[in-house]
């Protein structure tokens, strides 16, 4: 029979380019071919025969020939495709073949919800991964647990983007980047080594694609306004509660009841802290190829202004560069390249940490008896006035302006050079150096002003510091792949890496200043030579140095049985000789079973089954930086001799204990899951259960007065986290213009504190965290949750004076104050009465998603939310009586039967200065992060041969509603005490989490957008 | 590498080393002393029948527990003295290390290695003292360690007190004071401060001598020596040692009257110097910035104090502010515990411009932070008494001196008694930190008595019942808490002591 000859091109139905490298196959013949640079094919095959067009990425097509000499094809991405590969440590993986629990989000589905920040982006797409605001102020990190909190210190995971160690990404423009890996399990992470033990992100920025050059135009402009307000009490509502508050105490009242009465609302201070503020951002991105190079080089700018004053206090501002490309030299022998990206940000904040550095916080406790502006239009100073609702009290607003002048200006270049050689047909070395350079810069202005007896500066003062920080990173890697008979798999990898880090910094500050403005806030312009005024400070960071070997063997038989083990050694300078090496294995297996023969008869509903499960063992160093020496320091150590004022006499002493014997905390991990797709690959499903065991734990203990010295870390206790992650995602169209998916994730984790190598078994929380003298209200303690909250429960209100008399362990309370519960019965209620009452960390993580696409329509709702942890709210500070109150209060205890859980007001707020369950509020929420609505006008254009392959307008809200019965005004709080007490660069009291003082809450967002791609 | 820092090994080395390690001594008294408002001081005023916990209406009752020795005033504050029990354990570490590396260091001459030592040593005497007259019982380290030690016996704590202020006495020039810089520990501060540890202890405890070494008759030698050579004397206007008291003809704080001072001064900031005198804030009046006071949180002085003197002694204005008689516009409403009286040795001040002084020498502006005013530990006034009281065979000119020097022409001599001399010790030296340790030492029932009172008092401006209960005093001999987070870190090694 005579054979026919096809021609024809295989396009890509999502972008309409040409595919080169497409497989064409005559069904059941070894016939075939391929397509070519431009997209086209000619094949020979037999009459009636059946063309199959399959290619890594797109769903394979069967075409019978039917008689045609022409066959063009359009083929669809599937991201579900089996040949799907997935970015791993140290190279890439076909995702059927992984062991490892790790999950792969797509750069699309992270530059769609046009975040700042990528990590914000991945909220509610990860299962398991815990990521929340630490505030709502443009361009502040995001916190990100994965697997539940398995240190007290820093907990942040290790970021690689293309293949360099960085410590935050959020310098990154989101379409920048190709997909982010998040590795879960210790055999994933454990390549990784001493820095995996909170888990691993992997970032890839986006390469060239062989093909004609593509330009792309994304841009959008969005106004953010608060999401949610809270309510203070006004004038009226704020005078009636102090005359009742001195009623209750036995005075008089402070106002008469005539002037109450004609009092109106007062200053709303939250009113004039918040303010809408723009977002916008425009990035350009141009990518192509040849045979043997490719490029992808993009420009971006992004503006956000923050809502609490509305950007002239709160702005961000960030310009990216990328450069990335790869060539071919000698045959493919050789490929060099290099990944580059450079970020320009500068930023100007409000302050936005604990209670007494919060701009915010001052605004839930000025009185609004306070006046905004005098009578001259100045910002009104309380230092004449005697009503003590009035006097002492700063304008906060003012305040705020007075006391937050600063510019930060940051650059950040980060990327790699690399080369690899083919040395024989599959093995291949591959070396890079990799660089990771911030340079800092900071000004801050305080100006003369003065708003009341406490909040005054005399000496205009200006600070200013400059430095930089870098790290360097060389890795060489020896690749070899081969198989046994065709069915032994072999995948192996031996390599080496080399970190090191260092930096400098220098900081300045002088008063008296010619200019009295932040342009001019340079040390320059300070005209005061009395070095007692000034300060200067620089100093080298913590050089920190790593040297790693480190190997891994993949086998697969036959693509059903799947082996991988690892194993990294790592020698590290921040401990001692004889604890620098720390040794980190992993195994993990996995079973296709929808390999087996015997699973034939469910092929009809199930496509792929595999399960899989690891073991391993992953470190992390994140203590101070030599702690196996003591130093000797001079700083803030000095005497006066003599009879002048300020001149002082230097001395020394041995600043800490020194702790010779510590090493790396090691974090063990058990995973058990299985992947599966279902009903013709429509249902995907991911589940896993994990056990992570983190033992030597380092920790920074209490010690006791008598060792005279701040102590060393060390390797004190572990602790458990277990859960199960479930992932579905369900993809199917209706018609050929409908298509639909659905998913949803969820993750619960169990947190518990196994043992902890003190005296007393318990690093204490810090006093004064929520007002002013507070008491120690969350610990780290065996058998309860990392940063528990401790205090007393309230069984109610007193209603009456027989109440307090029948309950006799409060003698001396009166009737509307609170009953606390005697939990040891012995008749009095002291600290032995405190227990735990409440958990920051969630039980439950969630999100789910729903796209639709018809026609060129596109729409996306994102959610995602936390179930079961609890928030400490303390917005007011109770040392003051005057502080204003939210109108919670107005619900208070004022006579028999009026209220059982909330107390009355008193002049010394003794009901409101003990912790107790009445500050814990339960922190569950779902929150609507994204939605959107799209449509690609180039449909309409589509026929004749438009200019543009895609020009997509977009409305989107971003979180548009939070469901949740927390009052504040937003209860993703991801705040975490930093507080450094001894001073060594990290934070002593990392564990300190879900304390909302006046959390500055993320905004709401509605955007327009424009995507053109051509 | 340690860039910025040396190490524990390459220091020690030198004697400049050693000087700077002993300056770092000096700073660890400092802090002790002076970095917390919670402090010595504090605490022995605020437990003195010299002044009421006062502060601000809406204040925690942590005062009030100090003022009535009664925790069920406030259960929560356990941990009232936690920051002075660690710094006080900071400042002797610091001693520790220094005496433990004595022999390393190359000296360049050995007269100022004894002068190190016996100042290091008087550093950590001074500090163990503060500490057992509060606590009573305390653990005792000589050694740096990280062991967790249980409380000793106090005579154990006496006496590495007596042994360091004897090797003090013996080992400082035997110079005039003033050839000494200012600030330096003498020789006659140690052996002024050894017959002060005799008093108490012998009293407190009932002995007849302290530990076994030093008698009463040696504690006279040690006075007599200063009056006879350290160049010593009494200022001639008892009004110009305190500031507030007399701006204008001020004596200073290096005059010839001050024996040994902890001296404080401006450069205080938040973050990490603590150069400054901190509790001196908790005694300036609530709210009133008036030239010369500057504000502060209102502890208040008992009305007894004002009436104990005589209206033609000299002490009375020096050492009270009458709200009443100087006519000031305090606003008592937001004032706990208000008896018309305050706080004038320390008090915070004002410049007639209004400033902070702290503030307008250079320091931080805000106001609880530039406190420079030394403490003054010992007055030459004391070492005349405390010889009258050891029989000095002048012990009747010694008493005639001090209160000629605060009646003036109201002066008459009263013949010499020991009820005379506790007497005028109460007048000489009211708020200065040593009333409350000298009923103690007459006996806890004669200091319980005392301090129980029931009076009337102003809070929030309403007028309250004011009631110190005596009995507290006996049922905790005195003695003040010791912080429960120690305990705690502890695992229940150290005991709290009776009462609380």
């Amino acid at each position: 029979q005579e054979k026919t000859t096809i021609t024809g091109t295989v396009i890509s139905a999502e972008d309409q380019m040409m595919i080169p490298g497409v497989s064409i196959m005559e069904k059941g013949t070894s016939n075939g071919t391929s397509t070519d640079f431009d997209g086209n094919y000619t094949i020979t095959v037999a009459p009636g025969a059946t063309l199959e067009f399959s290619y890594i990425g797109f769903i394979s097509q069967s075409i019978a020939i039917d008689g045609k000499t022409k066959i063009d094809v359009s083929l669809q991405t599937d991201t579900q495709q089996l040949d799907e590969v997935i970015v791993v440590g140290y190279g890439v993986q076909k995702k059927e073949l992984v062991t490892g629990a790790n999950q792969q989000i797509t750069g699309e589905s992270i530059a769609k919800q046009n975040t700042l920040n990528a990590m914000q982006a991945l909220q509610g797409q990860t299962a398991g991964a815990q990521i929340s605001s630490t505030s709502g102020q443009p361009g502040e990190a995001m916190k990100v647990i994965i697997r539940g909190v398995g240190t007290i210190g820093d907990a942040t995971p290790l970021y690689i983007v293309d293949g360099v160690q960085t410590g935050d990404i959020s310098y990154l423009n989101s379409s920048d980047i190709e997909s982010i890996s998040v590795l879960k399990d210790a055999a994933s992470a454990a390549i990784y080594g001493s820095q995996a033990a909170n888990g691993v992100i992997l970032v890839t920025t986006k390469s060239g694609k062989k093909g004609k050059a593509r330009i792309t135009f994304d841009s959008y402009y969005g106004i953010q306004t608060l999401a949610k307000e809270i309510d203070l009490l006004n004038a009226k509502e704020y005078m009636t509660i102090l005359n009742e508050a001195y009623i209750n105490s036995g005075q008089t009242l402070a106002m008469s009841q005539e002037e109450v009465d004609q009092l109106g609302e007062g200053t709303n201070w939250l009113d004039h802290m918040i303010d809408t503020a723009i977002m916008s951002n425009y990035s350009l991105g141009i990518s192509g190829g040849s045979e043997t190079s490719s490029y992808s080089s993009s420009l971006s700018y992004l503006s956000q202004e923050g809502i609490v004053s509305g950007g002239d206090l709160s702005n961000y501002d960030r310009y990216n560069f990328r450069f990335n490309s790869d060539h071919k030299l000698l045959d493919g022998r050789v490929k060099f390249g290099e990944n580059l990206s450079f970020a320009w940000i500068n930023k100007q904040g409000i302050s936005v940490g604990n209670q007494y550095s919060n701009g915010l916080r001052s605004a839930f406790n000025t009185s609004p008896m306070v006046p905004f502006y005098d009578a001259n239009g100045n910002y009104y100073n309380t230092i004449s006035d005697s009503d003590p609702w009035i006097a002492g009290m700063a304008n906060p607003y003012a305040y705020m302006v007075y006391t937050n002048q600063n510019h930060n200006d940051n650059q950040r270049l980060l990327g790699n050079v690399w080369a690899e050689i083919e040395i024989i047909d599959n093995l291949k070395y591959r070396t890079s150096l990799g660089l990771d350079y911030n340079s800092f810069s900071s000004r801050t202005l305080t100006p003369i002003y003065s708003l009341s007896t406490y909040a005054y500066n005399n000496q205009s003062t200006v600070t200013q510091s400059e430095g930089k920080r870098y790290s360097t990173l060389i890795d060489n890697l020896l690749t070899y792949t081969f198989d046994i008979d065709d069915k032994h798999n072999f995948e192996t990898m031996v390599g080496t890496s080399y970190y090191h880090y260092n930096g400098s910094s220098a900081y300045g500050k002088n008063v008296d200043l010619i200019y009295d403005d932040l342009e001019h806030a340079w040390l320059d312009n300070a005209t005061n030579t009395d070095g007692a005024l000034m300060d200067i400070q620089g100093s080298p960071e913590n050089e920190n140095k790593r040297l790693s070997y480190f190997g891994r063997l993949n086998y697969n038989f036959d693509g059903k049985y799947m082996f991988s083990a690892t194993f990294r050694a790592d020698e590290s300078s921040q401990f001692a000789e004889g604890n620098r090496w720390g040794y980190f294995p992993s195994v993990s297996a996995g079973w296709i079973i929808t390999r087996e023969n015997f699973m034939t008869s469910s092929d009809n509903w199930l496509d792929y089954l595999k399960i899989r499960a690891s073991w391993g063992q992953v470190g992390n160093q994140n203590a101070g930086a030599f702690q196996y020496l003591t130093p000797v320091t001079y700083s803030n150590t000095n005497y006066i001799f003599g009879e002048d004022e300020g001149v002082l006499t230097p001395g020394a002493y041995p600043l800490r204990l020194a702790n010779p014997l510590i090493k790396w905390e090691t974090s063990e991990q058990l995973d058990f899951g299985f992947d599966a797709r279902l009903l013709n690959n429509k249902l995907n499903v991911a589940f896993d259960w994990y056990q992570k065991t983190t033992k030597d734990w380092l920790i920074l203990p209490s010690v006791l007065a008598t060792a005279g010295a701040n102590p060393a870390w060390e390797n004190g206790g572990n602790v458990k986290n277990t859960g199960v992650e479930l992932s579905l995602t369900y993809r199917d169209f209706i018609g050929d213009d409908f298509s639909y998916s659905v998913s949803l994730n969820g993750a619960y984790n169990k947190n518990t504190v196994n043992s902890i190598n003190t005296d007393d078994g318990i690093i204490h929380g810090e006093t004064g965290r929520l007002w002013d003298n507070s008491p120690e209200f969350n610990r780290v303690e065996n058998g309860h949750p990392v940063g528990y909250f401790w205090g007393y429960q309230v069984a109610g209100v007193f209603q009456n004076q027989d109440e307090v008399d029948a309950y006799g362990a409060q003698p001396d309370a009166e009737p509307g104050d609170f009953k606390y519960v005697d939990l040891n019965g012995d008749g009095t209620i002291d600290e032995n009465d405190k227990s735990q009452i409440g958990n920051p960390n969630p039980d439950v993580t969630y999100g789910f998603a729903i796209s639709l696409e018809y026609k060129g329509f596109d729409f996306f709702v994102q959610t995602n939310g936390v179930l079961g942890n609890q928030i400490v709210q303390s917005y007011r500070n109770q040392a003051n009586v005057y502080n204003n109150n939210t109108t919670q209060i107005l619900d208070r205890w004022h006579g028999e039967g009026t209220s059982n859980s909330i107390a009355k007001v008193t002049t010394d707020n003794r009901n409101y200065t003990e912790f107790s369950d009445f500050y814990v509020k339960d922190g569950d929420f779902l929150r609507i992060s994204t939605v959107t609505l799209g449509y690609d006008l180039s449909r309409l254009f589509k026929k004749d041969n438009f200019f543009a392959d895609k020009i997509r307008i977009y409305g989107s809200v971003q979180n548009l509603f939070t469901f949740t019965k927390y009052t504040g005004m937003d209860p993703e709080v991801g705040f975490t005490d930093a507080s450094d007490v001894d001073g060594d660069g990290y934070s002593d009291y990392g564990f300190s989490t879900g304390v909302d003082v006046g959390f500055y809450p993320r905004p709401r967002t509605y955007m327009l957008g424009l995507n053109v791609s051509f | 590498e340690l860039l910025t820092n040396i190490s524990n090994e390459s220091f020690y080395q030198t004697q400049d080393d050693a000087y700077d390690a002993l300056v770092a001594c000096y700073d660890g008294m400092q802090i002790a002393t002076g970095g917390v408002k919670e402090s010595f001081y504090t605490a022995s005023e605020v437990g003195s029948d010299d002044c009421f916990g006062g502060t601000g209406i809406s204040d925690g009752y942590n005062y009030q527990v100090i003022d009535e020795f009664d925790i069920s005033r406030a259960p929560s504050y356990t941990d009232l003295y936690n920051n002075i029990w660690i710094n006080y354990y900071r400042a002797i570490y610091r001693c520790n290390v220094l005496l433990q590396k004595m022999d390393q260091i190359t000296w360049d001459d050995d007269n100022a290695r004894a002068q190190y030592e016996a100042e290091a040593k008087f550093i950590r005497a001074y500090s163990y003292f503060d500490m057992v007259r509060l606590w009573g019982n305390i653990p005792l380290v000589t050694e740096p360690t990280t062991d967790n030690i249980p409380q000793s016996d106090p005579d154990e704590v006496y006496t590495v007190i007596a042994e360091d202020l004897l090797y003090a006495a013996e080992n400082l020039p035997d110079e005039v004071y003033s050839s000494t810089e200012s600030g330096r520990i003498t020789r006659w501060a140690a052996k002024s401060m050894l017959a002060r540890v005799y008093l108490y202890y012998t009293g407190y405890y009932s002995k007849s001598d302290l530990v076994g070494l030093v008698s009463q008759s040696d504690a006279l030698d040690h006075l007599e020596d200063v009056i006879a050579s350290s160049g010593h004397a009494l200022v001639s206007d008892f009004g110009t040692l305190w500031e507030a008291a007399d701006v204008e003809n001020y004596a200073g704080e290096n005059n010839e009257e001050i024996v040994f001072a902890v001296k404080y001064t401006y450069t205080s900031n938040y973050t990490g110097d603590t150069d400054g005198n901190l509790w001196k804030v908790m005694f300036g009046m609530r709210g009133l910035n008036q030239y010369p006071y500057g504000q502060g949180w209102g502890v208040t002085v008992n009305s007894k104090l004002y009436d104990l003197y005589d209206s033609g002694d000299s002490r009375r204005w020096a050492t009270v502010i009458s709200v009443d008689d100087e006519d000031l516009p305090v606003d008592i409403t937001a004032q706990r515990e208000y008896t018309g009286y305050y706080n004038k040795k320390y008090t915070p001040l004002l410049t007639e411009d209004g400033e902070y002084p702290g503030a307008a020498a250079g320091g931080d502006s805000d106001f609880q932070l530039n406190q420079m005013q030394d403490y003054f530990v010992i007055r030459y006034a004391d070492v005349l008494l405390m010889a009258s009281e050891l029989g000095s065979t002048n012990a009747q000119t010694y008493f005639d001196e001090v209160r000629h020097r605060a009646l003036g022409n109201d002066y008459t001599q009263l013949t010499v008694t020991q009820d005379r001399i506790m007497e005028e010790r109460h007048k000489e030296f009211a708020l200065e930190g040593i009333r409350y340790w000298d009923l103690l030492r007459q006996g806890v029932s004669t200091a319980a008595n005392t301090i129980g009172e029931t009076t009337t008092v102003y809070s929030g401006g309403v007028e309250t019942t004011k009631t110190i209960d005596g009995a507290q005093i006996t049922a905790t001999q005195g003695l003040f808490q010791i912080p429960n987070t120690q305990i705690s870190l502890s695992g229940g090694v150290l005991q709290q002591n009776t009462g609380w």
